[in-house]
């Protein structure tokens, strides 16, 4: 059925249908809790409990769990590889739907419009295997959805990739569509949401949108209508707030005048509806150089980032940022175990570093070095003070040493969990804009360091969005740790910078989430959950607090 | 002093797959990188240059491969080497282990001249042979040393210390001699700097055609090679042996008689 008009979308409903006792599932609230206490958490460690456990391996099974959900009342949160670290797949109660079996690829093609191949996968599958496959063009046996795309992709030389790299790569692109995941590339190359040509989206009243981009927008007025494959009609507005873009944001529902239908979907952590099936478009894979260059301060770091961002020669895809804490951190996991971080010493000195990726090809290197050395000699550092590599073993090397630093974070905090059980990282996900940076972060060390509390500061500095990561020692470390959370989120706020860049805001931050918004922005986000999923059926508790509930 | 360092460029070993119908390796999407072994003998050179600055130690490096194979030249000179030397002709292709071993002592001796120590890794991980520097040393009527995992130079001679089942023995050979690398100086891999990447390529990396070895044809390349690979195939996993330690005797008696009972042998 074709879209008849621009705010107008006509609905699927699925063919075939399942019946809901072959879907593979676990029931009972003890025997999830035993056998698969996994699915009851994400990396934030929050903790859920769940009656019923779902693994669908299509669409239709979905459709037949969800009847099943619809009919008897229950909720359910759509897990997969459970990366998330704001909560978002942790079940409240009723059950847990896991994607993970739904790793496919469905399709190949090339977009005409966009000059740009694309590949059409299920939510279930990693960006660990998507790059791989792709990687090594491994394509036999998937069906061509645009005349010869395979063919011709397999004649082109150079390796392609999907360029969005949230860090953690065995996320499944299912979960980074629901949050719009970003990560350190984004500096060269936006969020998810640049990256999404279709969605698939199956509504709790089981019809499907399978939405392409550019195929429906929001009136002047700012109002969807869906045509329900039972005939009926599907009207809501979309909030009146614009969705702030100019930083790096992950919070709320995506809204602008006349925007795509798509971009609802994208980045509204399960609430509306669930995806079954994606289009991402993908790019050659550029080689590139890793360094790490070392610093005698912070300001000199700062001044250097401020330097390369924008330089059209040195064109870094990412810059990620050590503080002096963080390097420290690292310093004393060196020394307990070289061999544990694999690699060389620290220098002593270093008082900050910068991580960041440059293109390498022998016929520009010498160019592109040439330009940072003379930058280097600006910020009082030189080329020698750094680490280099442009293998893939060393690239991915380098990337493990970033990974390390939040791994060894996490892994203090385990050890004084042992005390503590409710202990838990305070970690920042706050986006600013440029000119307020250095403020920004001069705030951060005077009220972390007044309270006189462990922390770090570390992440992706090229667009001014920096983890601060406070490490309590006890209770009353914590309680002090989450009066500084607040007030870096409102501090935040003021500077017109986001509470949540990219991780979302799950369970764990819809109190910030108020700091964000109005009341009135929220019951408008409000309003739009209640029209797609009228029952309150899909991951409840996201983004919006329980209060949902009283109105 | 000068140090050769002999290298070669293979892929990327975890990453290969071999093709059980053509018994080819698979290749697409593998990197190529400087073989592991030579990078410990390198670094080994690194150290003793490091360790003994009035012998104005010199690190050349020489490999023959496909032109490609410069970059892992260019990668040993942004690790510390200070001249580097290609081999590369289509004469040289299908060289076997005789054919290579021959064509690396003309390359010495032709463009290096006189020399005081080599170092090689202790095998390829593509090919697995180790023979190439056995075979070497023998061309050039040198000595040679296998699985030496340290050195440390007196005077004419060096001190070796060679990798055993058991532990480790020190030989004591004149120079000049070959030394064959199983294990680095170091248990983490070094990193270049930004400026050694620029440094390595501005240091001497030449590339030297058959022509300009004068070689006889009959002995470059296929033609000179004795040995032919007809088929490559993973190798079977075989589990590791087990050693009884012998010094409680009953206790040992005993452990190998519950193993030969377990193997149905008793």
């Amino acid at each position: 059925m074709k879209n008849v008009s621009s705010n107008i979308f006509n609905s699927e409903k699925i063919a075939i249908k399942i019946s809901f006792n072959d879907i593979r599932s676990i029931h009972g609230k003890t025997k999830i809790l035993t056998d698969y206490p996994t699915y009851l958490m994400d990396e934030s460690k929050l903790n859920g409990t769940a009656d019923w456990l779902f693994f669908p391996k299509s669409e239709a099974e979905i459709v037949s769990i969800l009847e099943f959900l619809q009919k008897n009342k229950i909720r359910t949160y759509v897990s997969a590889a459970r990366t998330g670290i704001v909560g978002a797949c942790v079940p409240n109660s009723g059950s847990v739907l896991s994607t993970e079996k739904m790793n496919k690829i469905f399709g190949f093609g090339f977009d005409k419009n966009k000059n740009y191949y694309f590949i059409r996968v299920e939510p279930g599958i990693t960006l660990n295997e998507i790059n791989d496959k792709l990687i090594k063009k491994e394509l036999d046996n998937i069906p061509e959805l645009t005349p010869d795309a395979i063919k011709n992709f397999k004649e082109i030389k150079d390796p392609f990739h999907y360029p969005v790299d949230p860090t953690e790569m065995s996320a499944t692109i299912g979960g980074t569509v629901a949050t719009n995941a970003s990560g350190a590339r984004t500096l060269k190359y936006g969020p998810t949401r640049q990256w999404i040509k279709g969605l698939r989206v199956l509504l709790s009243s089981g019809d499907i949108l399978d939405i392409q981009r550019g195929e429906c927008f929001a009136s002047k007025e700012g109002s969807f209508i869906i045509n329900k494959s039972n005939g009926g009609k599907l009207q809501f507005k979309i909030p009146n707030f614009i969705f702030n873009t100019s930083v790096k944001n992950a919070a709320g529902i995506y809204s602008k005048p006349n925007m795509d239908l798509i971009d609802l979907f994208i980045g509204s952590e399960g609430i509306l509806g669930i995806i079954t099936q994606i289009d991402i478009w993908i790019i050659e894979k550029n080689p590139l150089i890793s360094n790490v260059l070392f610093f005698n301060s912070e300001e000199d770091s700062i001044s250097f980032v401020e330097l390369i961002r924008n330089n059209r020669i040195i064109s870094p895809e990412f810059i990620e940022f050590f503080s002096y804490e963080a390097l420290n951190l690292m310093k004393n996991v060196q020394n307990k175990d070289p061999g544990s971080i694999n690699m060389p010493q620290i220098p002593i000195d270093a008082k900050s570093a910068i991580f960041f990726d440059v293109p390498y090809s022998e016929e520009k290197i010498d160019i592109i070095f040439s330009k940072i050395n003379k930058i280097t000699k600006k910020c009082n550092t030189s080329l020698s003070n750094s680490w280099s590599g442009y293998e893939n073993r060393e690239i991915t090397r380098l990337k493990h040493f970033r990974q390390a630093l939040p791994e060894n974070v996490n892994a203090i905090i385990a050890t004084r969990k042992q005390q503590f059980p409710q202990i838990h990282k305070l970690g920042t996900d706050i986006c600013i804009p440029e000119k307020y940076f250095r403020n920004m972060m001069e705030y951060y060390h005077t009220v972390v360091r007044n309270a006189n509390l462990d922390y770090v500061i570390f992440g992706h500095i090229g667009e001014n969005h920096v983890h601060v990561n406070i490490l309590p020692k006890n209770m009353e470390e914590l309680r002090l740790g989450e009066e500084i959370y607040e007030k870096f989120a409102k501090k935040a706020v003021e500077y017109g910078g986001s509470i949540s860049a990219e991780h979302g805001i799950g369970k764990i931050k819809t109190d910030y989430l108020k700091i964000m918004y109005s009341q009135k922005d929220l019951d408008e986000m409000r309003l739009i959950k209640k029209s797609l999923d009228p029952l309150l059926v899909l991951n409840y508790g996201n983004i919006f607090n329980f209060d949902v509930e009283t109105e | 002093m000068k140090i050769i360092v002999t290298i070669k460029q293979v892929p990327e070993a975890n990453k290969v797959a071999v093709n059980p119908e053509t018994g080819t390796l698979i290749r697409e999407g593998v990197e190529s990188i400087l073989n592991p072994f030579c990078e410990y003998a390198l670094d080994m050179a690194v150290k003793l240059k490091i360790q003994n600055p009035d012998l104005n130690v010199e690190i050349i490096v020489i490999s023959m491969g496909p032109p490609q194979a410069k970059y892992a030249l260019i990668r040993c000179l942004e690790l510390g080497a200070d001249k580097a030397y290609l081999l590369s002709d289509r004469a040289f292709s299908g060289s076997d282990v005789w054919a290579t071993a021959l064509t690396l002592k003309e390359g010495i001796l032709k463009k290096i001249g006189n020399f005081d120590l080599i170092l090689a890794g202790k095998q390829a991980i593509d090919g697995d042979t180790a023979q190439v520097p056995a075979e070497l040393a023998e061309n050039l009527g040198i000595p040679h040393i296998y699985y030496g995992f340290d050195i440390k130079i007196d005077k004419k001679k060096i001190n070796v210390k060679k990798e055993t089942e058991k532990g480790y023995k020190v030989i004591e050979v004149r120079l000049p001699a070959l030394v064959t690398i199983s294990k680095g100086p170091s248990t983490i891999r070094r990193l270049p700097s930004m400026k050694d990447m620029i440094e390595a390529r501005k240091k001497p990396l030449e590339i030297i055609n058959a022509k300009s070895l004068n070689m006889d044809e009959n002995k470059i390349g296929l033609n000179g090679s004795f040995t032919q690979v007809v088929k490559i195939f993973s190798p079977p996993t075989k589990k590791a042996g087990e050693i009884i330690d012998g010094n409680d005797s009953i206790n040992a008696a005993e452990k190998l008689f519950m193993f030969l009972k377990e193997k149905l042998i008793v």
